[in-house]
């Protein structure tokens, strides 16, 4: 330790110097018996919270015992990422459209929220997966009104 | 440090060989390649190499409506992704005249605060992990998982987040949020005194930071640097503070100075913010007011033709969105000024003459984020 | 007591020698202990940077992560042990064949018990200290032959770190020598049966302490491998075999520098009940567990510093503690 004025201020600064080592060596050994804070993911899973962005899907309505997507196409035109694919079809000339088909590219969504944020009837929302891995890229298009029938 | 003459390319030194603190280094934050020139073991020149990560946000802007823009802000700088946002939706804002209600106002003020921690605590533990301590590191990140979970429990992400929209925010806060962020700041500011005992206060630290990387107040105002780096060399500057925006003139807070300008007094003065985030929070969550969380603003906006400049500060410093629109639903330009860029030219004037060692330690100090640079 | 003292000695010593039956048993111990050894170190260091940082560290393989080392072990083995085109090849290859087998053999002095010690010369101390002292020639052999800027730089770190810190060590392990007057380890194990020498001279402990924390090149001083400047200094080319045998030295020489440390200063084997090999192990395993701790609690040093704080400071502390001990002796 380089000393720059005088012997005193070089030996003060030695002894605060080993004394803050020890301080710190205080608070590393501390924390080896604090218990650990991270947990072993297969063996344990978390649950996400309520506003967690997994996904799109639709969501059930007791009215149609389906969802309620009427083919608009805002939310086509809305996403960044142009992930969104719709096709529609109507019951009888005059009514409203039906959405018949709706696919995502989830390997493209950047889970920004305006195609749920603009839908006007409030079909969709964010689901709560996570543990998607998929083993070819076509794995990652989604059809949601399959994946709502399946839950059915 | 030493007296080193200016050494240009041309000229031919057999003691100076070339090293490339290359694009994939262990610490540098991001594919960022520096270009040492050194001698033995002492820098003779510096040259950043930008441009590894540019993913074209400036480009992608011209081709997106104004709504589909808001997830790029978030990617500019992942760490401040909610600053990020909230600015480019105040520069639209700005530019169209809409109203946002105060409530709005504050979640956004109370949202970006936490992620000016969330930031800093990342920041600062990088660098001291490129000192040489793996274990603040961790101790931060347990900290940031924290701040992380109560960002979650609002937005619904962790890192890139899409809260913002024209007009207000998306969803609204609860008790249970406010509740959290309380106990979150009580646990923060006894964590502090871990923090001081393990790093500030240790010996081996002190030499390794003082006096070490030193930015002269002339050459900072030269070369723009802002954020911490600046009010580190000593100049008051903060966007909050000298062109306030958003409800920040209501809140009692002070701006932390350091007059040295060296890599300690940064440190500083990046802990000392996060004490004055805090502060902010604790102070907009006691005013917090009821009332709408978005005003009504048309699905697909139509701004008026012109530009606009919008200023404001995220954790590394000031960033700027200008925005030309020509009256259409895509923008013409949007231009984002990102601080990491001025921050990080300074090296070439103020490595020359240090060691290897400090090069490390003045670049992590910096704290910079490769992919704002390239954008 | 030696090995060649133990009785069925005598029936298997056949016409070959009873020093040479002695010293190959010895050394057939000692190589199956070192790698089990390392490989039981790297699992304490993982489990206990594991739990310093808020983490359990390994736990996959085996109960508690303890098979994991054993895994990794076979991974390295597998990998392609690759030379660079331009590498010195002679010397790429000598390199950790030399940093391991000093490491080997300095074990033959250490008196692990009262009966267990390979070899007892009466020039132990310094036969560790010149073996030990081999290592900087394999870092600095295999930092020029990578044709590698960074581990030329890590390579040159290093020797200029460790002929530093070799003077401190050997002026603080002469004061306990000098109270002893021998260099046998197990002489000086056996002086310290009633006062551990740590109580009459602690400042040289701690010099011998930090001396040898530079010597294995471990954190704070660790800028020869400093991951976060020189990706890993002079065995950044190193793959495969060639960097498990590095990764062993580094833990053998731990092993090493924590058991001088125990027999200088805590006794060696001496203890109440249980017999001196459990002693002994207990103490060179806390040292070791001080090291560990020590290395994951601070930044590290700069070199500059580093080379300030060994000229400047340990060697007049060392010589002080020297010539004091020498005036106290004479005078009591």
């Amino acid at each position: 330790m380089k000393s720059t004025s005088g012997l005193g201020e070089a030996i003060k600064e030695i002894l605060t110097g080993s004394k803050s080592l020890v301080v710190g060596m205080g608070v590393t050994l501390k924390r080896i018996f604090m218990p650990i804070v991270t947990v072993q993911y297969p063996r344990r899973k978390l649950t996400m919270t309520q506003n967690f962005r997994g996904h799109i899907e639709a969501i059930y309505f007791d009215d149609t015992k389906s969802h309620h997507c009427v083919a608009c196409g805002l939310c086509v035109r809305t996403c960044p990422s142009h992930v969104i694919k719709v096709q529609g079809e109507k019951e009888k000339a005059g009514g409203l459209k039906y959405g018949q088909k709706y696919y995502i590219d989830f390997t493209k969504c950047s889970l920004c929220g305006l195609c749920v944020d603009i839908c006007p009837e409030k079909a969709i929302k964010f689901s709560h997966e996570f543990e998607l891995a998929y083993l070819s890229r076509w794995d990652g298009v989604i059809d949601i009104m399959k994946r709502l029938e399946e839950r059915q | 440090m030493l007296n080193i003459k200016t050494i240009d390319d041309t000229s031919i030194n057999e003691r100076v060989y070339q090293l490339n603190l290359g694009p994939q280094h262990p610490s540098t934050h991001g594919v960022l390649h520096l270009l040492l020139k050194l001698d033995g073991e002492v820098v003779i020149s510096a040259d950043p190499i930008v441009g590894y990560s540019h993913r074209g946000h400036e480009k992608m802007a011209e081709n997106r409506i104004w709504e589909q823009f808001l997830p790029n802000t978030s990617r500019i700088d992942y760490l401040s992704g909610l600053i990020y946002n909230q600015g480019y939706c105040m520069a639209v804002e700005k530019m169209c005249g809409i109203e946002v209600p105060e409530r709005a106002e504050y979640i956004r003020v109370i949202t970006s605060e936490l992620n000016r921690i969330s930031s800093h605590l990342l920041g600062i533990m990088a660098f001291v992990m490129d000192i040489g301590a793996f274990t603040p590191f961790l101790y931060g990140w347990d900290d940031r998982e924290h701040v992380l979970d109560i960002l979650e429990r609002v937005t619904g992400s962790r890192l890139t987040y899409c809260y913002n929209r024209f007009g207000g925010v998306r969803n609204d806060i609860d008790q249970e949020f406010c509740d959290g962020t309380r106990r979150f700041i009580d646990r923060l500011r006894g964590r502090f005194k871990d923090y001081h005992n393990l790093i500030t206060e240790n010996i081996i630290f002190i030499k390794r930071t003082r006096g070490v990387g030193i930015i002269p107040e002339e050459t900072a105002l030269e070369f723009g640097v802002t954020g911490p780096s600046l009010r580190g060399s000593g100049v008051a500057y903060d966007v909050r503070k000298n062109e306030p925006y958003s409800v920040y003139p209501g809140f009692k807070f002070e701006i932390p100075v350091r007059k040295e300008g060296d890599v300690m007094a940064r440190y500083q003065v990046r802990m000392a913010e996060m004490e004055q985030s805090m502060k902010i929070i604790e102070q907009a969550l006691d005013g917090l007011p009821q009332g709408p969380i978005r005003a009504r603003v048309p699905r697909f906006i139509d701004p008026p033709a012109g530009d606009c400049y919008f200023a404001f500060e995220s954790a590394r410093g000031a960033v700027g969105y200008y925005i030309v629109s020509d009256g259409t639903r895509i923008p013409y330009r949007i231009k984002v000024r990102t601080p990491s860029f001025s921050n990080l030219f300074v090296l070439t004037r103020i490595l020359p003459g240090n060691f290897i060692a400090d090069t490390i330690a003045t670049l992590g100090s910096i704290d910079v984020v490769v992919p704002e640079i390239d954008r | 007591m030696n090995i060649n003292q133990l009785p069925f000695i005598n029936e298997i010593y056949g016409f070959l020698g009873r020093d040479l039956v002695a010293a190959v048993i010895g050394i057939l111990i000692i190589l199956v202990f070192v790698p089990l050894n390392s490989a039981f170190l790297v699992w304490v260091e993982r489990k206990v940077a594991g739990h310093i940082q808020l983490r359990p560290g390994p736990m996959e393989v085996g109960p508690h992560g303890i098979l994991q080392t054993l895994v990794d072990a076979v991974k390295l083995m597998s990998k392609e042990m690759i030379t660079p085109k331009l590498a010195d090849k002679f010397l790429f290859w000598l390199a950790p064949i030399i940093i391991i087998i000093p490491a080997i053999v300095c074990f033959v002095v250490i008196p692990f018990s009262p009966i267990m010690q390979v070899r007892e010369m009466n020039v132990g101390i310094l036969l560790i200290f010149s073996f030990s002292s081999l290592t900087v020639l394999s870092i600095l052999m295999g930092g020029w032959a990578s044709n590698n800027k960074y581990a030329l730089i890590g390579a040159v770190r290093a020797v200029a770190q460790n002929v530093a810190y070799e003077i401190p060590l050997l002026l603080s392990t002469m004061s306990i020598i000098i109270m002893t007057n021998s260099f046998k380890m197990s002489e000086i194990t056996a002086a310290q049966s009633t006062v551990w020498f740590i109580v009459y001279q602690p400042v040289a402990a701690i010099i011998f302490f930090i001396s040898t924390t530079a010597e294995t090149n471990r954190a704070p001083f660790d800028l020869v491998e400093a991951e976060s400047e020189l990706v890993s200094g002079f065995h950044t080319e190193y793959t495969g075999m060639r960097f498990a045998l590095f990764f062993l030295a580094e833990y053998t020489n731990m092993f090493i520098a924590a058991s001088m440390g125990a027999v200088l200063f805590f006794g060696g084997w001496h203890g109440p009940f249980f017999p001196g090999l459990i002693w002994f192990v207990i103490k060179v395993y806390v040292l070791i567990f001080v090291i560990i701790w020590v290395r994951w609690t601070f930044p590290r040093l700069r070199f500059d510093q580093l080379m300030n704080f060994a000229w400047k400071f340990m060697i007049p502390v060392a010589m002080l503690n020297l010539m004091i001990t020498a005036v106290l002796l004479k005078v009591l």
